[in-house]
């Protein structure tokens, strides 16, 4: 017993050290995150974003100041203008993922003042990695006694550091890093330097376990049909060992292996989790948002409905064995990847209380199912969609559409959607779209003709609906908080690959154009990117505007709130200034045009007792603001706006909230355009100032 | 002593009036004054293609990768700043891939070009190479009722 307490003492004193000399609110009780603080990337692990805050509120939040604020120039090789991690704060400390080299800080939550750095130099390994950057964030795990911090680096090392020192734990994995191209069910190839695979999402953990997915360049103009796979693995938080793994794409005799005709399964790869994955800890189920097969637009060499391709997919914590999916797009060729957090839900529909999970999508639609047997809430019957004609495709001949809630963003393009401010701008709009095939959800692409179509102009594909900084949840309410973009417009043509460019039949690209291979965000971006080669492949790109305006009428960029008892909307409002583009037009002078908000895919959102809030992630320079954009404050019962902060750039990280010694702060992340990566801390002033 | 001293703040404070006055601003300028020749956009437009098309799009719109460099979401981000920092901007941080590589004549090149697709007119004199000169000319984006 005497060793015990002496250690015991030991322990007791050295809390005490911490708790009156460096972090006033560490403690040495078992972890149980508080409702004050922010311990992982979407709030909880329930994908919620929501924290039951009211210091800040309708009354006040034009009162906001900034607290404090750290530019991330210094934290790489080279400043970085894609800021879009989201930080945690528990414990009276703030983690966060920061600059180009995606270091690690630790900050002060009240002042913002640097407490431990940590980066890793990879070399060549980090700078051909497809995901670069910052990322989107880091995880925290406690047991009571240690703390810990765990991220993945650009070249795919899971690492994990002290919290308190931001020293890597030297007894996890090896020296505390695990090699996450290795021990994967497959050899990553080429090698292991230079082999495609990463992620820039923040790692998930839940009672002990590590979830990391995994995420490839950008899947439009793939180099090959063949690439790595994008498997799903688990790991003990403790030693970095691997617990389990789930195969994204079925091995040769595990279910779903046929969903992929003419062997498909063996080279097709992609099909990783790259969003962020959400737990229920109490249920011990994991689910996993899994985005597209290899080749976005173009499926012809993996026919069949090709599972887990942008299916939910429900694992078991302990073992990682499926526990039930369902397919949201059979075969898909519309790029729609499950791009955000599922959200937990316990709700009361028709008097009977279900755990629910309620997955929003670039579709615009929200997928709700029973969280414990994959069920939907409402019915999402097989409904017929067109087949279409690209040599060598396959086509499903249905699709699941939703019949509750109502799509909260448009997923079609019909001739009604386009701008119609005027009757001359809608005929413009009318003599660009007729280069194009139009058509509701799941029109397919079509091969790009200079006689015309070009493509199929599609809404709710790529960058629109809901992306990566998914929605937001109040439990208390039962009521979803979406953004959207509603305008996010991507023609999708498709033409013959030349073989030097790639060896699939077709890849995206316009009649006319030169092919090039598109390149993904945070793409050779990053510390220790290697320099360009010299023959540079033209851009497929076409304006889809009128002198600046956007093609389609507003609203361009949308938040919905919807009731998920009922499944209904509770309201929806245009977010973000109306573009200056728009304001300013010449062609519009004269019209009162209300607020259209903005046509942005990359917003994320913040619930507290009382508010839903957003920032905008486009610029305006308005009468009542010089140049920047703001952090807007929604009445979440209504809608309605109670409240605006200037920020000095676009918000391009979703905000979070948390309190310290009794006052709220919010934090963003900044950039874009001019403006290098920023955090920025608001809080109330202080009383008798 | 004091008297020195009087004197020397004197001849200080006269020789201040003085350089202010021969930095007195010339007339204010911005990217609707033809700060830019056609000439010299025509020598950017081959290095745009080369060096940044690939990412930015042949025609300035942009892609999945990186934001336009025409258009209203463009032209509303460096409202108000000056070409100066824009300048700064590609010549820091571009190409993405291996900032600074590029001369500050080529910067300046295919600045020039930029600000041709963009509408901006050409004039007579090419752009500056220096930042802190280009730091003296606004980006406006609407058009001053003065200007033809």
């Amino acid at each position: 017993m005497f060793p015990s307490e002496v250690k015991s003492a030991s322990l007791l004193t050295v809390c005490l050290l911490i708790v009156f000399l460096l972090l006033p609110s560490v403690t040495c009780a078992q972890f149980h995150p508080k409702d004050t603080e922010w311990p992982s990337y979407a709030a909880d692990l329930a994908g919620t974003r929501y924290r039951p805050l009211d210091q800040i509120n309708a009354s006040n939040f034009n009162e906001l100041e900034i607290a404090w604020r750290i530019k991330t120039d210094n934290f790489g090789d080279r400043p970085e203008y894609k800021l879009e991690g989201t930080p945690l704060m528990v414990n009276g400390v703030l983690y966060t993922t920061a600059g180009s080299r995606r270091a690690v800080i630790a900050l002060d939550p009240e002042t913002g003042e640097l407490l431990w750095i940590h980066g890793e130099r990879e070399g060549k390994r980090g700078g051909a990695a497809p995901r670069q950057l910052s990322g989107r964030g880091l995880a925290y795990w406690s047991d009571g006694k240690e703390e810990r911090i765990l991220y993945v680096t650009p070249g795919f090392r899971l690492i994990c550091l002290d919290a308190k020192t931001g020293m890597r734990i030297p007894s996890f994995g090896r020296d505390g890093a695990v090699d996450l191209k290795l021990n994967d069910d497959q050899d990553i190839f080429p090698d292991l330097e230079t082999g495609e695979i990463g992620i820039q999402s923040a790692p998930v953990v839940a009672k002990d376990t590590v979830i990391i997915g995994a995420a490839f360049r950008e899947g439009m103009t793939p180099r090959s049909m063949r690439n790595n796979k994008g498997y799903v693995r688990g790991f003990d938080v403790r030693t970095g060992k691997r617990l389990w793994i789930f195969h994204t794409i079925p091995k040769k005799g595990e279910f779903g292996y046929d969903t992929w005709e003419k062997g498909s399964a063996e080279y097709t790869g992609n099909t990783g989790v790259w969003t962020q994955i959400t737990v229920d800890e109490q249920l011990g189920l994991v689910y996993l948002p899994v985005e597209s097969p290899t080749s976005d637009f173009y499926g012809g060499h993996r026919p069949g409905n090709n599972l887990f391709g942008e299916t939910l997919v429900c694992v078991d914590l302990k073992t990682g064995q499926r526990k039930w999916h369902f397919q949201l797009v059979h075969h898909p060729l519309w790029d729609m990847d499950i791009s955000s957090a599922p959200i937990l839900a316990d709700i009361t529909v028709d008097g009977r209380l279900i755990k629910a999970v309620a997955q929003p999508s670039k579709q615009g639609f929200l997928y709700v199912f029973d969280r414990v047997t994959g069920k939907p809430i409402w019915p999402i019957p097989e409904r017929p969609v067109e087949v279409g004609d690209v040599p060598g495709e396959w086509y499903s001949p249905t699709q699941p559409i939703p019949t509750k809630p109502p799509a909260y963003s448009r997923n079609g393009v019909s001739i009604d959607d386009l701008i119609d401010f005027t009757p001359l701008l809608r005929e413009r709009a009318k003599e660009i779209a007729e280069k194009y095939h139009l058509g509701p959800v799941y029109t397919p692409p079509t091969v790009s003709k200079l006689e015309r179509p070009l493509g199929t102009l599609t809404l709710g594909t790529a960058s629109g609906g809901t992306n990566w900084p998914g929605g937001s949840y109040d439990p208390e309410t039962h009521v979803a908080y979406l953004y959207a973009c509603n305008s996010c417009i991507e023609p999708i043509g498709l033409v013959l690959s030349p073989k030097e460019i790639s060896d699939l039949d077709y890849i995206a690209g316009t009649a006319g154009k030169e092919v090039e291979i598109l390149r993904g965000p945070g793409e050779n971006a990053g510390a220790d990117s290697q320099p360009p080669p010299k023959k540079r492949p033209r851009s497929q790109w076409v304006p889809l505007n009128i002198d600046g305006l956007p093609l389609v009428k507003p609203p361009y960029g949308t938040i919905t709130a919807i009731n998920l008892d009922k499944g209904e909307f509770v309201w929806q409002v245009a977010h973000g200034e109306t573009p200056d583009v728009v304001r300013n037009s010449d062609l519009l002078q004269g019209l009162t045009i209300p607020r259209t908000g903005q046509e942005t895919y990359n917003v994320g959102t913040l619930v507290t007792k009382s508010l839903v809030i957003a920032g905008e992630a486009q610029v305006t320079t308005t009468a009542d603001h010089p140049r920047g954009a703001m952090l807007r404050a929604y009445d979440k019962a209504t809608g309605k706006e109670v409240g605006a902060v200037y920020m000095p750039g676009p918000q391009s990280g979703s905000p979070m909230t948390y309190v310290v010694h009794g006052k709220q702060y919010i934090v963003v992340a900044v950039s874009g355009g001019p403006y290098s990566g920023e955090y920025i801390a608001y809080t109330l002033p202080s009383e008798g100032e | 002593m004091r008297q020195a001293l009087l004197i020397a703040a004197l001849s200080a404070m006269v020789s201040a009036f003085g350089s202010l006055s021969a930095q007195a601003p010339a007339e204010s300028r911005s990217v609707w004054d033809g700060v830019y020749t056609e000439e010299q956009a025509k020598r950017g437009e081959p290095i745009y293609q080369k060096e940044c098309a690939s990412c930015h799009g042949d025609m300035l719109t942009g892609g999945e990768s990186a934001p336009p460099l025409t258009g209203g979401a463009f032209q509303a981000n460096w409202n108000g700043l000056t070409l100066g920092d824009l300048f700064d901007r590609i010549r820091k941080t571009m190409p993405q891939r291996a900032p600074g590589r590029l001369t500050r004549q080529q910067n300046a090149d295919v600045l020039a070009f930029l600000l041709s697709v963009n509408k901006f007119p050409a004039g007579k004199a090419e752009l500056y190479r220096q930042s802190e000169m280009l730091k003296e000319i606004r980006f406006e984006t609407k058009k001053p009722a003065t200007k033809n």
